[in-house]
């Protein structure tokens, strides 16, 4: 098999996937962007790793170690998004602005019914 | 003995320290440190000018002194009759101030720092005069200016007090820089900084005449601002609105005299320069026919006796511009002794009548007895009435001018003559100008306040030192028989001449028969009222000095503030404004972030990929 072909498929899925993490407001959308272009990632490793029939296959092994960090990326992402949703009660991520250097707080990101910790109105 | 010298010179600033910090605490207890204080001085005044009197051995001492490898800067003290002299004048008119001003100013709430600042001028008066080193006489020579500067403004709510202390400041001051580089010269040209070197090392050299005319002219820079010569004369008369004791020790014992006291110390400065002595005798003949002159025509009692003593002081002046140096000292003395008594009567007056007009007093023979005994004591020693102290003093200082007129080669003999001419104008309209005020103060009927019947005689604290006073100016004058008693064996020559005095004392006779005439026939208006046209020294300094530098701290100014700290401004607004552009990236949104960084990335990309 011809290497460009692994190549161009994980090209397009790391096209894909920053296509979705730059331009979705979802933020779990955004966070299903870096999980392809994670996995574009280990497609790549992979198929390097074959394609230079590498002895220790060093590829392989890394492309294992992403999936692990992307596990817990995941997780931990997921975590955030829950909080976020909690607090603001949405997870829109054109209305989450309050790391903005501006003089007073916008109105933005203040919309939206505030809940207590455990999502209750 | 030189450590008596030291607590001498210690003692006035101690008190002083220590009646500020007592200050309100305790009235009575900071009036007793300050009299005390000066009490203290004037009795170590007495035993250190004790044993320098006559043929005493002078004394020289260092304390301390820089050990760098230029001249040496030391805190040394040359202690001679001429530094006795004027210590026992300026610590006794003192002490009689601080007791006076006990009655002056009974109820005022400035009281304790008034009382320091004269212990500080007496000081500063007595480091001048025992001074041996060129720095330290500076120093107290300083002091003095600005002592006087923040007495002259004791009122200082009232404009014209400020604007006085701030002429007598500033005068003085720009005066002075003639002292401090006349030092530099000095300095540089032989070596030291001691004045006893110096002397001594002129003495030696037989240096060519005029050779040290820079020093010498800078030297009467110094003096005539001091002294309050022409053209330096008008801050004094200005600085009338002071409290009348800072009259009396500004006038008789202090800051005036150490202009005399500096030409009299560094004499033979002057004499190896005899051009410098001429344009010295030249300004004080002008000065004392202009200020008695001033002196004639002036309705403010103060300001006649200020304008006074600018023309005595130019007799002293004069005199030690022809070579008559213990004439002039002995002048220097007796004004001081009658000028301070007639500054202390007149603040007696003032304090009476509540006014130093003296169209507003008249009359007061009667109502003030002890003052009207002291100030006509004071009145005749300075007209040179003949037992008493001025008679002496004036006669010997303008047989000395005659004596250079007609036989000396000092000092170019027109010059002299004209001073000759000047000294019996001046002692002429000095009687008529003392007799007008004396008998406008106490004869005749005034009008106004000062012929009340609340007037009445001011208390004992303020009698006394009229009393002491008057036991100097009515017997002083017997020490023109031996000079040398006081001034030491040098001075040896007799300072009494028969046929001047009697010449003397005939024309003082006529012009107060002329002036009595003119007071029976005219009353109160002897003679018509003149404004006399003012020498426009001001309006020189204002234009020469005063306006150049305001032009000058503008200019700075402006540069300052338009274009250094434009610059400074500028960088902070230019880094302000780019800090705007920055923060409009700054917005919030996490995905535009992400997006520059993309993109950046990818065209570091395309133009990585490109150069290769």
């Amino acid at each position: 098999m011809p290497l460009w072909w692994p190549l161009l498929l994980a090209s397009l899925l790391f096209a894909i996937g920053v296509y979705g993490v730059l331009v979705r407001r979802n933020a779990v959308l955004v966070l299903m962007g870096v999980e392809l272009m994670l996995n574009a990632v280990n497609i790549n490793l992979v198929a390097f790793d074959a394609h230079l029939r590498d002895v220790l296959h060093g590829g392989q092994t890394l492309a294992l170690f992403t999936i692990v960090i992307a596990a817990a990326e995941i997780g931990l992402a997921l975590a955030v998004v829950l909080l976020v949703f909690r607090t603001h009660g949405h997870i829109d991520l054109d209305r989450l602005r309050s790391l903005a250097d501006r003089d007073g707080l916008d109105e933005l990101d203040q919309r939206g019914p505030r809940l207590d910790h455990r999502g209750a109105r | 003995m030189s450590w008596v010298v030291l607590a001498m010179l210690l003692v006035p600033f101690c008190s002083a320290a220590l009646t500020l910090w007592i200050g309100h605490r305790s009235e009575v207890t900071s009036r007793g440190v300050a009299v005390g204080g000066s009490a203290l001085g004037l009795v170590l005044v007495v035993v250190v000018a004790a044993g320098h009197l006559g043929d005493a051995v002078p004394l020289t001492h260092v304390f301390v002194s820089t050990s760098a490898a230029v001249e040496p800067i030391g805190l040394a003290v040359h202690v001679d009759p001429l530094s006795a002299v004027l210590l026992l004048l300026s610590a006794t008119v003192a002490f009689l101030v601080q007791v006076y001003s006990l009655g002056y100013l009974a109820d005022d709430p400035r009281y304790p720092s008034y009382a320091a600042l004269v212990a500080v001028f007496t000081g500063a008066m007595s480091t001048v005069v025992v001074a041996d080193d060129l720095w330290l006489l500076l120093v107290g020579w300083e002091l003095m200016g600005a002592c006087s500067y923040f007495l002259i403004s004791h009122h200082w709510e009232l404009a014209e007090a400020r604007a006085g202390a701030v002429k007598a400041f500033l005068i003085t001051r720009t005066a002075d820089l003639g002292l401090l580089f006349a030092i530099l010269l000095l300095g540089a040209r032989f070596g030291s900084y001691r004045i006893s070197e110096i002397l001594a090392s002129i003495q030696q050299q037989a240096l060519p005449r005029d050779d040290l005319w820079l020093p010498a002219l800078l030297l009467t820079v110094a003096v005539t601002g001091k002294s309050a010569q022409l053209p330096f004369h008008t801050w004094l008369p200005d600085a009338m609105p002071g409290p009348t004791p800072i009259s009396a020790l500004i006038h008789a014992a202090t800051m005036v005299a150490a202009g005399v006291f500096l030409v009299a110390r560094t004499y033979p400065v002057f004499v190896s320069a005899p051009t410098v002595l001429t344009l010295l005798a030249s300004i004080a003949a002008a000065t004392m026919v202009l200020g008695a002159l001033y002196a004639l025509f002036t309705d403010d009692l103060k300001r006649v006796l200020a304008w006074s003593t600018v023309s005595q002081l130019a007799y002293m002046f004069g005199a030690l511009a022809v070579g008559a140096w213990s004439a002039g000292v002995l002048h220097l003395l007796a004004h001081g002794a009658f000028k301070a008594l007639l500054f202390l009567s007149a603040g007696s007056v003032v304090h009476a009548v509540g006014s130093t007009s003296m169209g507003r007093m008249g009359g007061l023979r009667g109502r003030l007895p002890h003052t009207f005994l002291a100030m006509t004591l004071g009145f005749g020693a300075l007209a040179g009435i003949v037992p008493l102290i001025g008679f002496f003093t004036k006669d010997a200082v303008i047989a000395g001018a005659l004596e250079q007129a007609r036989h000396g080669r000092l000092v170019w003999p027109w010059v002299s003559w004209a001073l000759v001419v000047a000294m019996i104008l001046t002692a002429l309209v000095t009687v008529a100008y003392s007799l007008r005020a004396w008998l406008l103060v106490f004869f005749g009927k005034g009008t106004g306040p000062g012929t009340a019947d609340s007037v009445h005689e001011s208390p004992w604290s303020m009698r006394v030192p009229l009393y002491l006073l008057m036991v100097p100016t009515a017997l002083g004058g017997f020490l023109v028989f031996k000079p040398a008693a006081v001034l030491g064996p040098q001075h040896h020559e007799s300072l009494v001449h028969g046929a001047e005095s009697v010449v003397m004392t005939g024309l003082v006779v006529v012009t107060a028969v002329v002036v009595l005439l003119l007071w029976r026939r005219r009353g109160r208006q002897m003679w018509p009222h003149v404004v006399l046209p003012h020498p426009p020294v001001d309006v020189v300094w204002d234009r020469g000095l005063v306006r150049p530098v305001g032009w000058l701290s503008r200019v700075v100014r402006a540069g300052e503030r338009d274009v250094v700290e434009a610059y400074a401004d500028g960088a902070g607004a230019s880094a302000r404004g780019l800090g705007r552009l920055l923060r409009l990236t700054q917005t919030g949104n996490v995905q535009t972030y992400l997006m520059v960084v993309v993109v950046g990335a990818a065209a570091l990309a395309v133009a990585a990929g490109t150069v290769s």
